[in-house]
């Protein structure tokens, strides 16, 4: 890219560059931004960004394993005058979890009864897989985390995940061996998610603060401050009732929420792998299939459902 | 060579991984960016603007920004630093930071700019602006770094 040696001086002084090349990756990164927006997202851009994260993945977990070890070192010794008190207050709380415990085996029990008697095929208890952050840059352009589990573990694009407390976002890119998670705190996140008390459906919007707004409320939505947020499932790519955080108003009277998940660190995350629940679709080619002005007046709803509808739809949520 | 490749390695790196100890801001400095810098300055030849643009690149990718933004930043500011330096760029300490805030204050807006057409709106500029101020007091930091490498001995006038 050096213009020739006989511009080159042994001291490196005023060494120039092509020109013509400079302008021309100008160029380059003006076109990669315009193909490359989250809004256009072209795939093959997308894969090539994969590749690159999955081959620098190894790298960034070896630079951020001594910190891993560092990081815990002083909440110990901050923990240590407290640690009798912190103590008897877990035991007090094991006690309590026990109690809890029983009682949700015997609703999984009664549950699978019921759903074996509907004959309701509802998803199975969730595999989740682990994965440890291996970046995690606030930029100012995308709140994301890279993390450590990619397709070769089972993890695809829109998958939740969670930390110890809560919902931090859904993955969006995926290579074999690493992820990206846009957090929920992410301009670009969108949730649908209700109140655990009173089913008030709203869509969580990301705005790159601390705390996501509660967008799309019905004007006499029932929601209290302190409401628990978890996620509706109306978008059929998240399961239902994954917990979110605590409703509250900001000071303009908007509702936004606390993250569960920012009462710790994101360093070591669970993705939970969800297969989309498919949308009902009347098939015209489907031998069961009523004749076309049939199918027409069933979506229409102006008729009688013919004798051979399809099956209910079974395997969405209860 | 060897050095130069591996210091923008580590670079990015370091810049990308979860390195933060305690909650709070990320007062982590454009580390990719100092490196460039410091190495355009004590060896030109090594830092073409290929590279500038293959590390504003891969900078994008780990950050998971939008491909372009960075590698427009970090080529506009530091060409613009090279336009300057026609007779070799000077390497006295104080007026090698002063060039680097310049840079900076470059980079941070174009990065800026670009950044919020490609996502459709304002970005927030705080971030940018710690970062920023992180670079611009760490640099010294790391370019006693590089004056302490015997190699690198006469760099920045010491």
């Amino acid at each position: 890219m050096a213009v020739g040696r006989s511009s080159r001086r042994n001291d490196e002084s005023g060494i120039r560059f092509s020109r013509t090349f400079t302008v021309a990756l100008f160029l380059v990164a003006i076109v990669l931004i315009a193909f490359d927006r989250p809004q256009a997202r072209s795939p093959a851009l997308a894969s090539l960004r994969a590749g690159i994260t999955d081959l620098s993945a190894p790298l960034l977990d070896l630079t951020a394993a001594p910190v891993r070890g560092i990081s815990n070192i002083g909440p110990y010794w901050r923990n240590q005058a407290s640690l009798a008190e912190e103590n008897a207050e877990l035991r007090q709380r094991l006690n309590e979890t026990r109690y809890w415990r029983d009682l949700a085996l015997q609703l999984r029990d009664q549950r699978e009864i019921y759903e074996q008697a509907l004959n309701v095929d509802s998803p199975a208890t969730q595999n989740r897989i682990g994965a440890w952050t291996l970046g995690d840059p606030d930029g100012p352009f995308v709140q994301s985390r890279l993390i450590g589990a990619g397709t070769r573990r089972g993890v695809d694009s829109g998958d939740p995940v969670l930390n110890v407390y809560g919902l931090i976002g859904r993955v969006v890119e995926t290579g074999s061996v690493s992820s990206r998670v846009l957090l929920l705190t992410d301009l670009n996140s969108r949730i649908p998610v209700m109140a655990d008390r009173s089913n008030a459906r709203a869509v969580l919007v990301g705005d790159n603060s601390e705390y996501p707004r509660l967008d799309f409320l019905t004007r006499n939505a029932d929601l209290e401050d302190g409401d628990r947020i978890v996620t509706s499932g109306d978008d059929g790519i998240m399961p239902r009732g994954l917990p979110v955080g605590q409703a509250q108003r900001d000071r303009q009277g908007r509702w936004r929420v606390r993250l569960y998940a920012d009462r710790a660190p994101v360093d070591f995350v669970w993705v939970f792998p969800f297969e989309p629940v498919p949308l009902p679709m009347l098939d015209p080619d489907s031998e069961d299939q009523p004749a076309s002005d049939e199918n027409i007046a069933l979506e229409a709803g102006d008729g009688q459902l013919a004798a051979d509808t399809p099956e209910p739809l079974t395997g969405g949520e209860p | 060579m060897v050095w130069a490749v591996l210091g923008l390695i580590l670079s990015l790196a370091f810049y990308a991984a979860p390195l933060r100890i305690a909650n709070g801001p990320d007062l982590m400095p454009m580390l990719p960016l100092m490196t460039l810098f410091i190495w355009s300055t004590v060896r030109p030849r090594f830092i073409p603007p290929i590279v500038i643009f293959i590390i504003g690149i891969l900078n994008d990718v780990l950050t998971g920004g939008v491909l372009g933004v960075w590698a427009l930043a970090y080529l506009m500011s530091l060409t613009i630093a090279r336009s300057r330096d026609e007779d070799g760029p000077t390497r006295e300490f104080g007026p090698v930071w002063i060039r680097f805030l310049v840079v900076l204050a470059i980079a941070i807006p174009v990065a800026w700019a670009a950044g919020s057409l490609a996502i459709g709106q304002l970005a927030p500029v705080r971030p940018l602006l710690i970062e920023g101020m992180a670079s611009a007091l760490m640099f010294p930091l790391l370019a006693l770094l590089f004056v302490r490498r015997r190699s690198l001995r006469g760099s920045f006038g010491a």
